[in-house]
């Protein structure tokens, strides 16, 4: 074939474009660290790569929630800790009372302890988390126990206990599909009886009264504790299993990572093996241009 | 008897001759680097040789030649070659015209990346899973009202941007009609000339590598097929005559371009004319193009099956991007209009997504209890109309009556009638949108979390997709774009290397090799200086004949 010098030159600029444009794209690749860049590089790498990354986000959304989850359980069982400690004081302080020994005034200052330790309960059924109360079900802007001090009544002369009485679950989604019920139930641990009882109980230990029998207080304050006792347990079975989940959740994160990655990362060893490949090209291309362009045979004639 | 100055008349014309080719060479060279120069080399003839056979010829033995003339001037081209090239430039036009304009729309797409529509989507999903969890925070609140407006500007934006690319490509094809008619005028221009040139027996080869440039500018646009007619005259054997460019498309019609030193111009049905020339070169204003009228013929885009019939080229790649029309009948015989084309298409899918997006959204908020214990008496999204997706992604925004507390992210209400604050269930239902099975939405109604229910079954179904879910629509969408983009590309690419091959082999006989100039520079030097030393040898010889002879004796 006839080859002139517009043709070398010609084909030197397409093949040094060429060259230039596969540089681009490995440098393209070094700086993003992806094989792609946009879909046409790779339509079905792109395409997982949604889907990827979708699940990614899905997945370490599902993470964020585990913290949430663990507010809500951990100060749960903490205040329930507190309860149990009220509770069990009272207990003791009941016993103490119940075996008739006490003075007048002793018997007041372990009337006044119970009142003491009841508005620690309806403190500790009140506890509050960032903006939301614990123990009051699905309702968490308001306080669950309100006025329990047995002095309001109502028309009939019966007193008021403003304790709430909602046990809606509060679940979240900690898994596709999976939802877990994060709250206690409030209501059944410090609920309406529990006042009226520690109220009775206050109102059997004043001075003027001697000799009553508390056994039965006693019963109720141990059916009390083992309410939430029972409660505790739940908990802490919930929170095993939200350990258990978390831990799985963990393992998909790292799953849905290495998934995203293997699909769209650029492979670095191998982009820099090109991209060295593609330097001594571009060199070689550069020194033969220079070469073929120059010379003609006006050069070597005379 | 030969005359006695013959010797000297033979060199004289070998003088002669060598200075044109001498001449020729130098045109050659000087024209190395114009683009479509094909190469020139003059035709050397011999003289006719004494005596000619005659009645009354002299009596001499054998014929004795008289020397060169310069016959041609020639232009060295294959036209074969010219055919294979214009074949594979309209398919390069066409794909890389494709190419373009679906690289623009990569560009806008922008997917995969943390800033496309799946990333703001995804956003939203995560703000809505925040507020499940959180459902009695002001804070989670309102990043889900910001998300959800960032989802809809995202789709705005797409919207936007595709169409505001649609109208570029729209001018570019103004543009190009523009080139091309220009393109036909000049090619009847140059035509008139050649035939203006050619009865004289010249051969205007200027004037055909212009001509030949031209068609081949315009083989970009579309697939031509050149008829030669002969000039008037005396044209010489080797008058490549005049050109007559006919339209080739895919089923058969050919419509001519230019005849002789007439052209048709082309121009867009029903289109504007942008600058009072005469041919309508802009798209129409509303509706995509359906027609080109070339002289008084039309030609459609589509036939009523949709088979597209304007040849293949950069104008048709510009068209099929643009979007085209075409009418068909629908099951009932009646005439509907199609819309077809790269960026339609994405704007219809766009539309659609918004659309379902939208109206799910819609529908699962208004089943939920917003912070007052109440069913949302407004939509959060606004600007879908009921039942007509068209648009949609355009117009959907945030309902600017959105506040925080407006938000319904709870499913139930309590025995009083409050809102239960800490019940995000359906915060979780609103998360899920994107994965709803549309095939169960459109069919019945469909159970939520939290004991809700939505029903957007209907006939006419109430969402434009009829299965998958939103998100993989939307990843059907971008494989799509991929897979054509990738198809373009590489067809670009291959076309690309079959032009340049033949190009090659084209400018592999034509263009001008230096090196091959200057030997025959060098050759036509020698013989330049050989016929001028023959002169003076038959000078030395008349010298002899004229001062030398008859002196005999002195």
């Amino acid at each position: 074939m006839r080859v002139t010098q517009s043709m070398l030159s010609n084909n030197f600029l397409k093949n040094i474009s060429n060259s230039y444009e596969k540089m681009g794209k490995i440098s393209e690749q070094m700086q993003t660290q992806k094989k792609i860049t946009r879909p046409s590089d790779d339509p079905v790498v792109a395409m997982k790569g949604i889907a990827y990354r979708t699940s990614l986000t899905e997945v370490q959304q599902y993470k964020r929630n585990f913290g949430e989850a663990h507010n809500w359980i951990d100060n749960s069982d903490a205040a329930m800790d507190q309860a149990t400690k009220a509770l069990q004081r009272i207990r003791e302080l009941t016993l103490q009372a119940n075996n008739g020994t006490l003075e007048g005034d002793q018997r007041n200052s372990v009337a006044k302890e119970i009142e003491q330790l009841r508005d620690q309960l309806k403190e500790v059924a009140n506890t509050k988390v960032g903006d939301k109360y614990l123990f009051n079900g699905a309702d968490t802007l308001n306080a669950p126990v309100g006025d329990i001090s047995g002095t309001k009544l109502d028309s009939n002369g019966n007193p008021i206990y403003e304790v709430s009485k909602n046990d809606t679950p509060v679940k979240l989604e900690l898994s596709k599909g999976v939802y877990i019920q994060v709250n206690s139930r409030g209501k059944e641990i410090f609920s309406e009886d529990l006042f009226k009882n520690l109220n009775s109980l206050i109102e059997k230990l004043s001075p003027d009264k001697t000799d009553v029998d508390l056994g039965d207080d006693i019963k109720n304050l141990d059916s009390n504790i083992n309410t939430l006792l029972n409660e505790r347990a739940t908990i802490g079975a919930r929170s095993n299993r939200l350990e258990l989940m978390e831990d799985r959740i963990d393992q998909q994160e790292v799953n849905a990572t290495k998934l995203m990655s293997e699909n769209e990362d650029a492979d670095m060893e191998k982009v820099i093996t090109d991209l060295i490949t593609q330097e001594s090209i571009q060199r070689a291309s550069l020194g033969m241009g220079a070469r073929i362009i120059q010379p003609t045979l006006l050069d070597f004639l005379r | 008897m030969i005359s006695t100055f013959h010797g000297l008349e033979t060199a004289k014309r070998g003088m002669n001759t060598q200075q044109s080719a001498l001449y020729v060479t130098g045109q050659n060279i000087s024209n190395a680097n114009t683009l479509g120069y094909t190469r020139q080399r003059i035709n050397f003839e011999a003289t006719e040789a004494y005596p000619s056979a005659s009645m009354n010829r002299p009596q001499i033995p054998g014929q004795m030649g008289t020397g060169v003339t310069a016959g041609s001037v020639q232009r060295v081209r294959e036209s074969f070659l010219d055919l294979q090239y214009r074949g594979e430039n309209n398919k390069l036009g066409y794909w890389n015209s494709r190419a373009d304009s679906l690289a623009k729309m990569e560009d806008i797409m922008n997917e995969p990346s943390d800033t496309g529509l799946s990333s703001a989507l995804g956003q939203f999903w995560q703000s809505l899973q925040d507020l499940s969890v959180n459902p009695e925070n002001d804070g989670a609140r309102s990043v889900v009202l910001q998300r959800g407006q960032a989802v809809s500007e995202t789709f705005r934006y797409l919207s936007d941007s595709i169409s505001g690319i649609q109208d570029n490509i729209g001018n570019e094809i103004g543009v190009s009609v523009k080139n091309i008619n220009s393109i036909l005028k000049q090619i009847s221009d140059v035509n008139k000339q050649i035939s203006e040139v050619e009865p004289h027996g010249y051969l205007p080869n200027d004037l055909y590598d212009e001509r030949d440039r031209l068609v081949d500018e315009l083989s970009t646009y579309f697939n031509v097929k050149v008829e030669v007619k002969q000039s008037g005259g005396k044209p010489s054997p080797l008058a490549e005559g005049i050109y007559d460019i006919k339209l080739t498309n895919p089923n058969g019609q050919e419509i001519y371009l230019v005849q002789g030193s007439n052209y048709n111009s082309i121009g867009i049905d029903g289109g504007t004319d942008s600058d009072g020339d005469g041919s309508k070169d802009q798209p129409p204003k509303d509706g995509l193009i359906g027609a080109l009228l070339i002289g008084g013929t039309t030609v459609n885009i589509a036939n009523a099956n949709g088979v597209v019939g304007l040849s293949q080229g950069k104008l048709r790649g510009l068209i099929e991007s643009y979007g085209y029309q075409y009418t068909t009948k629908d099951a009932g015989g009646n005439d509907i209009t199609k819309e077809v084309g790269i960026y339609p298409d994405m704007l219809d899918q766009l539309d659609k997504l918004a659309f379902t997006f939208g109206t799910i959204f819609n529908e699962v908020h208004k089943q939920g209890y917003d912070l007052n214990g109440e069913h949302p008496t407004e939509d959060f999204f606004v600007g879908l109309t009921d039942g007509n997706y068209k648009g949609a992604a355009a117009k959907i925004q945030l309902n600017d009556k959105m506040t925080n507390s407006m938000l319904a992210a709870s499913s139930a209400v309590n025995a009083d009638g409050k809102v239960e604050s800490g019940n995000g269930q359906n915060a979780i239902n609103l998360s899920k949108i994107q994965g709803m099975n549309i095939a169960d939405l459109i069919k019945g109604p469909v159970s939520l979390e939290g004991g809700l229910v939505i029903d957007l079954s209907g006939n006419p179904p109430k969402l434009p997709f009829d299965s998958g879910t939103i998100s993989s629509n939307y990843q059907a969408i971008i494989g799509k774009l991929g897979v054509d983009a990738q198809q373009a590309n590489r067809l670009t690419s291959n076309s690309a290397t079959l032009r340049q091959t033949v190009d090659e082999n084209r400018q592999s006989v034509s263009s001008v090799s230096i090196d091959e100039e200057f030997i025959n520079m060098i050759k036509f030097q020698q013989a330049y200086n050989a016929s001028a030393r023959n002169i003076t040898i038959v000078d030395e010889m008349l010298d002899k004949i004229i001062n030398g002879m008859g002196l005999g004796g002195r």
